[in-house]
């Protein structure tokens, strides 16, 4: 049965008819839709793609210009840091020199304070020693008065009284010179 | 279920279980040569079934790309989407793949005959209907197309002579293993490639549409509901059964028929590829 309706029904015979409409309907398909419907539609997706690259490029664009801010401005940053560090420097020598200048006047001062204090002491001995001088004389002359009054036959107590007074005289003076002092 | 079904309804029950005692007959080739409406052209089986079938093919084809590059934004609806999708799967599984960039200008091309044989073997889907691929008269311009595109390709990139030694004598081997490797080129690559190109996609669609026609001619034939009602119901299980296999293989030949179509735009692919690519 079936050979006979291979004989009648050749599957593998190749029918010009149809062949010739098949290659009619594929040139249809040729110009219609491989010529104008799917480049069309691939042009679209082409141009997405661009755009989308596109804000990739200009979002990269961007970000680059930002970093570009921020390196400015750190560096600005670090600049105005390190001017205050070299202010602070600045500052701080100037107040060593200060310092010094007025240690140097203090001392000065002193110094000058000092020389005036050691002048004045001066000038009051030398006043004492005046009026020392002078007391001792009122003094070598009322001793001279008490030599008078006494007996000249005592040669040894007249010497006595003489050494006695020099004494005394010598510590006085020198008591007086230490009180001085 | 199908044109053919139909006839058969109409005929005086040959069913099981009848009682006029005629066996089943299974659907033949016959399916696959509808009566032709006009036969007066010459050493041709004329206008038929399947020159309709195509048209409609094409018509849906040409309607669908109408329908996808119209009115075209930057920002895609949903329509756009689709259309975009089909162009970017042929470029991603079939010119990529094969071509690599290069192939990017085969990519409308690709498409269009992907398309456009995807509905040749879709209109296998309408009911009664049969695939227009199950008549090799169809298959075979699609091969033979190919088959015309890969030497003229060739022969402008790599030269005429070029490209035939390329073919024939695939670089990079021996020379005594050329007496051996030629003939089998030149066979392979200029006899046997065409004709099995045109031959899988014809013969997968031929007998998925046979395999469909059996389970519905099945289906029917063991639907007896004026038999007694014990065998009624017995036809009723074994009609539905028929029915789920039909079912399952109408889901299955969707696949199969997606399949071709793309496994013959690959092929045509890389078979253009081998054209493009200079010595090798």
């Amino acid at each position: 049965m079936l050979v006979e309706l291979a004989a009648e029904y050749n599957i593998l015979r190749i029918d010009w008819v149809k062949f010739t409409f098949g290659a009619i309907a594929l040139a249809v398909i040729y110009f219609f839709v491989v010529r104008k419907a799917v480049p069309r539609v691939m042009k679209v997706l082409d141009e997405r793609h661009d755009a989308i690259e596109g804000g990739i490029e200009r979002a990269k664009r961007a970000e680059a210009e930002a970093e570009e801010i921020r390196q400015q401005y750190r560096e600005k940053l670090e600049e105005s840091h390190r001017e205050y560090a070299q202010e602070l420097e600045k500052a701080k020598e100037q107040r060593a020199v200060i310092i010094a200048e007025a240690r140097e006047e203090a001392q000065t001062e002193a110094n000058r304070i000092i020389e005036a204090a050691k002048a004045q002491i001066e000038a009051d001995r030398q006043q004492a020693v005046v009026q020392l001088r002078g007391e001792i004389g009122a003094l070598s002359t009322e001793l001279a008065s008490r030599i008078v009054g006494e007996t000249l036959s005592d040669g040894a107590a007249q010497n006595r009284v003489v050494d006695r007074f020099l004494e005394e005289l010598e510590q006085d003076e020198s008591a007086k010179q230490a009180e001085v002092r | 279920m199908s044109a053919d079904v139909r006839i058969l309804a109409a005929e005086p029950g040959c069913h099981l279980f009848g009682d006029n005692g005629c066996g089943f007959e299974a659907p033949t080739i016959g399916m696959f040569f509808p009566e032709p409406w006009y036969t007066g052209i010459p050493r041709s089986a004329g206008i038929d079934l399947y020159l309709v079938l195509l048209l409609v093919a094409v018509g849906a084809v040409l309607l669908l790309w109408s329908w996808f590059s119209k009115k075209l934004s930057l920002v895609p609806g949903r329509r756009q989407s689709v259309g975009e999708m089909l162009v970017l799967f042929i470029r991603d599984n079939i010119t990529r793949p094969t071509m690599g960039a290069k192939g990017d200008s085969f990519i409308p091309f690709m498409t269009g005959i992907f398309t456009l044989i995807l509905a040749m073997n879709f209109t296998g889907l309408i009911p009664g209907m049969i695939p227009v691929n199950s008549n090799l008269a169809f298959t075979a311009m699609f091969a033979l197309v190919i088959y015309v595109m890969t030497i003229v390709i060739g022969v402008r990139n790599q030269g005429g002579w070029g490209y035939f030694r390329n073919q024939i004598f695939p670089p990079g081997m021996p020379k005594p293993i050329y007496v051996l490797v030629t003939p089998i080129e030149i066979l392979s690559v200029f006899l046997i490639r065409p004709v099995t190109h045109a031959l899988r996609l014809f013969a997968t669609m031929f007998a998925g549409s046979l395999l469909l026609a059996v389970f519905a001619y099945g289906g029917w034939y063991m639907l007896n509901l004026t038999a007694e009602p014990l065998l009624a119901g017995v036809s009723v299980l074994y009609s539905g059964a028929a029915l789920l296999g039909y079912v399952a293989f109408f889901v299955f030949e969707i696949v199969i028929m997606l399949i071709q179509a793309f496994v013959f735009t690959l092929l045509a692919s890389l078979y253009i590829n081998q054209s493009l690519e200079a010595a090798h």
